[in-house]
């Protein structure tokens, strides 16, 4: 699906520069559920966001279906990124003024899509998140549990081959997260690439392989075995 | 203590928040200094006549001729006579007298100076209170022989000599006087109808060669003021006028046996406070105001002002929830509401406080184009309670802009605001700030439609062909005085010879200047009864080719063809022959003559000399012309009658070419060489006939600035809430662009958002403006078409997005473009 070369990325500011990922090198094959892991300020969410073409790297390639996109400019990597890539995040990051059913056709809106179909979609996926049932709510009434389903019916509805989430259960409390991570591993089932930022050694464990990051580099990556 | 506290954090925070606190502050600068200039003219127009000591007893006669089938005549002078009736009439009148503006020339000391001479009653001074500085007032108009003189006019005689018992000569062409200065008075106010520079008594049987002035029932030319008893009512008086005028005025020789003289003609008293913005009809020494203008300015002023006062509200509500965490941690910390209150209303006012220094300054650089175009000479007097008017005005408005955001900003609960990820902002003050922003539009387009009518109506009028051609005539004024008359056919023939005269002529009228003078004509087949009142102008030869006028059929009055005029006196010794007379096309529909060609040829017969003479002149047709706007565009065109008159005109027109400046100083030089003792007086028709238009064009102009100021004001409102609105929205604009929208998306939508209440202001504005522009417009005789409103209205709308776009669109691209990341990462 992709490959990272020599990936480097520093941020400079007032004289200052601050490197967060040095030399990275990672391959990430279509339908895998990767988690990455590390100690806070170590690169995580930088590297995620370069995967999500958020942001670009200082150096290095970044093969996407074997396309270098690492010199794209904002404009072109916009194209790419709502065609094939959907977004979690940890703070949920819905639109406080758009009804939950609103903030899901987000997701749709700028895809050419007719309306009806637009809205046939969101109630497929609001049915297979479960929140069919607060469509009309706004997420200011929802639980963080609630919000972060909504955020994952999001990132799901437009049919994107590849999900990056950062950090998708730091609000959430245990059950929650647990319902969360579940989510996630039944879209993996499904043929969804997975990459995940957590903190939680037994939420890494849903991945199939898990990438420890420190100060910028890789340091160990580790499979898990399939049981 | 606490007040000071208050005041550094009310200072600290106008300066941690610049951009808001300068659109703020100028915002209100801009509209203050508005309201201060609009109400310094609107109190100017308010004050006239009301500080006389009389005030609410002196009143003015004003006087309507309706002849039938004719727009009535409404003067606002009063025919000579009718003092001694009235004083006989009524016992409820106190004091009465005529006030008659004449230019005589004045010679003092070999030296010649034509100046306004007021001809009065000796009542006067009873009436008006004029302050004496030299001399004794109450005994100088008792002798025919004395004059008053304003210290103005003292100075300009007699430099700073002693002005008292100096002799002045004056020439009235009807008598020739020497006057004493008996008595110097205070020069008067401006803001007076009643203005003069000098004041002689009135001497009735020096004026008897020209009887219309002083004693003719069917002739105006002075005004009559009269004072009221104590206690008495003026509507004793105006009750009664009907008989007041079938009692004194002579019959008139229309309308058949059964008509009363009150049939046709109508008086009123209007009192001295109301002169100058409600008086209507001709004859006014001084311009004078409308009320209909008081109170479009007023209404302007207070829009601007309602307008600067919802930016306040909007900017300080829109600012409220990034305030949330401060007024929650200063509740934490104890403060009570009312504390809050107070810290935002002090910083309400602190900040219009400013504004008003700033609306001073603004004001104080205004001022003298503004008195310049409006003509008067308007100041803000720091000495009076001015400065105490000014201030409340500010801290109205602070009131006005602060309480509500005060009572939102204090209703805040630290449990709710403190708790992150939340909007702190309510949807009824979001939806309140929509509204108020579509209350702004809504008053700017309307302000913006209005401004567009009345210049076009004002260009419209200008540029309306008038049937004649007025550039490069040359008007030569000063005619009617007997020493120029004496010499007109010789000014004439000399002018005549300059090489770049093209055609020159006379006439006994300035083509805008208004003429009410009428005469009776009927055709053979008509009985004296039916006789039309038709206008009648006088003119010399070749006035038509020199006014470029083509005539319809028949020819213009030339020498050669020994066309003559009646003459009156011919018809009070007996003579009888047919005169040469020109109509126009009224005319010739009013009197039934058929089309122009037949006309040609038929006998008409003129009334001549005074109604109790039935003294008629029979006249045949030559010529007929179109109907020529002679006339102010505010009158329909009267049915005239263009009279030949060989030995007298007011003015002489010359048609020439090449350089009008060449031009008039070659006139000038003939002019100082044949008349000496009267200055050289000119003005060109162009001019005169744009000058009609100076006070409509200043107030076009005033309100055009006026309104630009609403909308700019309007703006910076908008322009802050833009900026507040990008900033609050970063967050979903991350998202979207997250989600895959493209910057032209983003900004599409932000546009959109700005887009709809200038949108919905449209639809509350048009209805509004097409309603009352009708209404305004009907006032106009000639007049665009109304539906010039509905293309102001789509161009008002255009406009309106275009600015609002304009100004939201740097906010937009910027936020727009930003990376989401940065968005979605601080929470
Ligand atoms: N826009 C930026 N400007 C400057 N430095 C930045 C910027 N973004 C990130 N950094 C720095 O880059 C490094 C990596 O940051 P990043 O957000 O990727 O860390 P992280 O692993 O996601 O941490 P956490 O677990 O706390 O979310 C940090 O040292 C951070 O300070
Ligand atoms: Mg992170």
């Amino acid at each position: 699906m992709l490959k990272l070369q020599d990936l480097t990325k520093a941020y400079r500011t007032d004289e200052v520069e601050t490197v967060a990922l040095n030399n990275v090198n990672i391959e990430i094959e279509t339908g895998e559920f990767v988690a990455i892991m590390g100690p806070s300020g170590c690169g995580k969410s930088t590297l995620l966001n370069i995967i999500g073409m958020l942001d670009t790297p200082s150096s290095g390639h970044y093969f996407f279906k074997d396309e270098d996109v690492a010199g794209y400019s904002e404009s072109q990597l916009g194209v790419i990124r709502k065609q094939h890539i959907g977004f979690i995040f940890q703070s949920f990051n819905l639109i406080d003024e758009l009804t939950v059913a609103e903030n899901i056709e987000l997701a749709l809106l700028y895809h050419d899509i007719p309306a009806a179909e637009r809205k046939e979609r969101v109630a497929a996926v609001m049915d297979k998140v479960g929140i069919a049932h607060r469509a009309k709510h706004m997420p200011s009434q929802l639980s963080g549990g609630q919000q972060q389903r909504v955020a994952v019916a999001r990132a799901v509805v437009g049919n994107q081959s590849m999900i990056l989430a950062d950090e998708p259960t730091g609000n959430l409390d245990t059950a929650h997260g647990q319902e969360v991570m579940e989510m996630l591993q039944k879209l993996n089932e499904e043929g969804t690439t997975i990459v995940m930022v957590t903190h939680s050694p037994s939420h890494a464990d849903y991945a199939r392989r898990t990438i420890n990051l420190l100060d910028g580099h890789v340091v160990t990556e580790s499979m898990r075995s399939k049981i | 203590m606490l007040l000071n506290n208050y005041l550094i954090s009310a200072w600290r925070n106008i300066f941690k928040h610049k951009l808001f606190s300068a659109i703020n502050i100028f915002g209100l600068a801009i509209g203050l200094a508005a309201c201060i200039l609009i109400a310094l003219f609107v109190r100017d127009e308010l004050s006239y006549d009301k500080f006389w000591s009389k005030a609410d007893q002196i009143y003015r006669t004003h006087i309507t001729f309706s002849v039938p089938g004719r727009d009535p005549m409404d003067m606002v002078m009063t025919p000579g006579p009718v003092i001694h009736a009235l004083l006989k009439d009524f016992p409820q009148v106190e004091h009465a007298s005529r006030l008659a503006s004449q230019e005589p020339t004045i010679i003092i000391n070999n030296h010649y100076f034509v100046d306004d001479i007021s001809l009065v009653d000796e009542d006067f001074i009873n009436i008006f209170d004029l302050e004496a500085v030299e001399g004794d007032l109450n005994t100088a108009l008792k002798s025919l022989n004395n004059i008053v003189l304003t210290e103005k006019l003292a100075k300009k005689y007699f430099g700073s000599n002693n002005a008292i018992g100096k002799i002045i000569t004056i020439d009235f062409d009807s008598y020739k006087r020497d006057y004493k200065v008996a008595a110097v008075i205070k020069d008067m106010a401006k803001n007076s109808q009643v203005i003069t520079d000098a004041l002689v008594a009135i001497d009735e049987p020096a004026w008897k060669e020209k009887d219309w002035m002083f004693d003719a029932w069917f002739s105006v030319n002075s005004h009559m003021f009269f004072t009221l008893k104590k206690g008495a009512d003026i509507k004793s008086i105006n009750n009664s006028w009907s008989e007041f005028i079938d009692r004194n005025f002579p019959k008139l020789p229309f309308g058949g046996t059964g008509a009363k003289t009150s049939d046709f003609v109508h008086m009123t008293s209007m009192s001295i406070k109301d002169l100058h913005l409600k008086a209507k009809g001709d004859g006014e020494y001084h311009e004078i105001g409308d009320m209909n203008t008081v109170i479009i300015f007023s209404t302007v002023a207070f829009l601007i002002l309602i307008i600067a006062a919802i930016n306040f509200m909007n900017l300080s509500t829109a600012r409220a929830s990034s305030r949330a965490k401060e007024v929650s941690l200063r509740k934490v910390l104890g403060a009570s509401r009312k504390d809050l209150i107070i810290q935002f209303l002090g910083e309400s006012i602190l900040i219009t406080a400013i504004g008003m220094i700033m609306a001073i300054v603004f004001v104080e650089f205004a001022l003298p184009i503004y008195n310049e175009i409006l003509g008067k000479t308007l100041r803000i007097n720091y000495a009076s309670a001015d400065l105490i008017y000014v201030a409340a005005l500010a801290i109205f408005v602070g009131l006005l802009g602060g309480s509500y955001p005060a009572f939102i900003l204090s209703h805040f609960r630290p449990s709710e605001t403190l708790k992150a990820n939340k909007s702190a902002e309510s949807d009824a003050s979001i939806k309140l700030r929509s509204i108020l922003v579509i209350v702004q539009f809504a008053v700017s387009i309307t302000l913006f439609v209005s401004t567009a009518v009345v210049y076009g109506q004002m260009l419209y009028a200008k540029n309306m062909n008038l049937g004649y051609d007025k550039e490069n005539i040359l008007a030569v004024k000063e005619v009617y005085r007997d020493v120029v008359l004496k010499k007109l056919p010789l000014l004439v023939d000399e002018i005549r010879r300059m090489p770049n005269a093209i055609s020159v002529t006379w006439s006994n009228f300035m083509p805008e200047s208004g003429n009410n003078n009428n005469t009776l004509v009927r055709t053979e087949k008509q009985a004296l009864e039916d006789a039309s009142l038709i206008g009648s102008r006088e003119i010399g030869f070749d006035y038509f080719k020199t006014y470029k006028v083509p005539l319809i059929s028949g020819r213009e009055y030339s020498i050669e063809r020994g066309d003559r005029e009646v003459l009156t006196d011919d018809l009070r010794k007996g003579l009888n022959y047919t005169g040469s007379i020109i109509v126009n096309e009224s005319a010739l529909r009013r009197l039934g003559l058929g089309t122009a060609d037949n006309a040609i040829g038929k006998l008409v017969f003129i009334s001549k000399g005074n109604p109790s003479e039935n003294l008629e002149a029979t006249y045949e047709i030559i010529g007929v012309v179109p109907d020529i706007h002679f006339d102010s565009l505010k009158s329909t065109i009267r049915p005239e009658i263009y009279d030949l008159s060989v030995n007298y005109g007011s003015v002489i027109s010359a048609r020439f070419s090449g350089s009008p400046v060449a031009f008039t100083e070659q006139v000038r030089k003939l002019w100082e060489q044949e008349i000496p003792s009267i200055p050289f007086n000119y003005d060109f028709i162009s001019a005169a006939v744009a000058k009609q238009y100076n006070a409509e064009q200043g107030q076009a102009a005033m309100f055009a600035a006026f309104s630009c100021l609403a909308i700019l004001v309007a703006c910076l409102g908008l322009y802050g809430l833009a900026s507040y609105t990008a900033e609050r929205r970063t967050k979903e604009i991350g998202i979207r662009k997250v989600m895959g929208a493209s910057v032209f998306d983003v900004v599409k939508l932000l546009i959109w958002q700005f887009s709809k209440p200038v949108l919905i202001a449209n639809l509350i504005a048009w209805p509004i403006s097409y309603f009352t522009m009708t209404l305004w417009l009907e006032s106009f005789v000639y007049r665009i078409e109304d539906f010039f409103i509905l293309g102001f209205c789509l161009l008002a709308a255009f406009t309106a997005l275009i600015i609002a776009w304009s100004t939201v669109a740097g906010n937009s691209m910027r936020v727009a473009r930003a990376n989401p990341i940065k968005a979605l990462r601080y929470e």
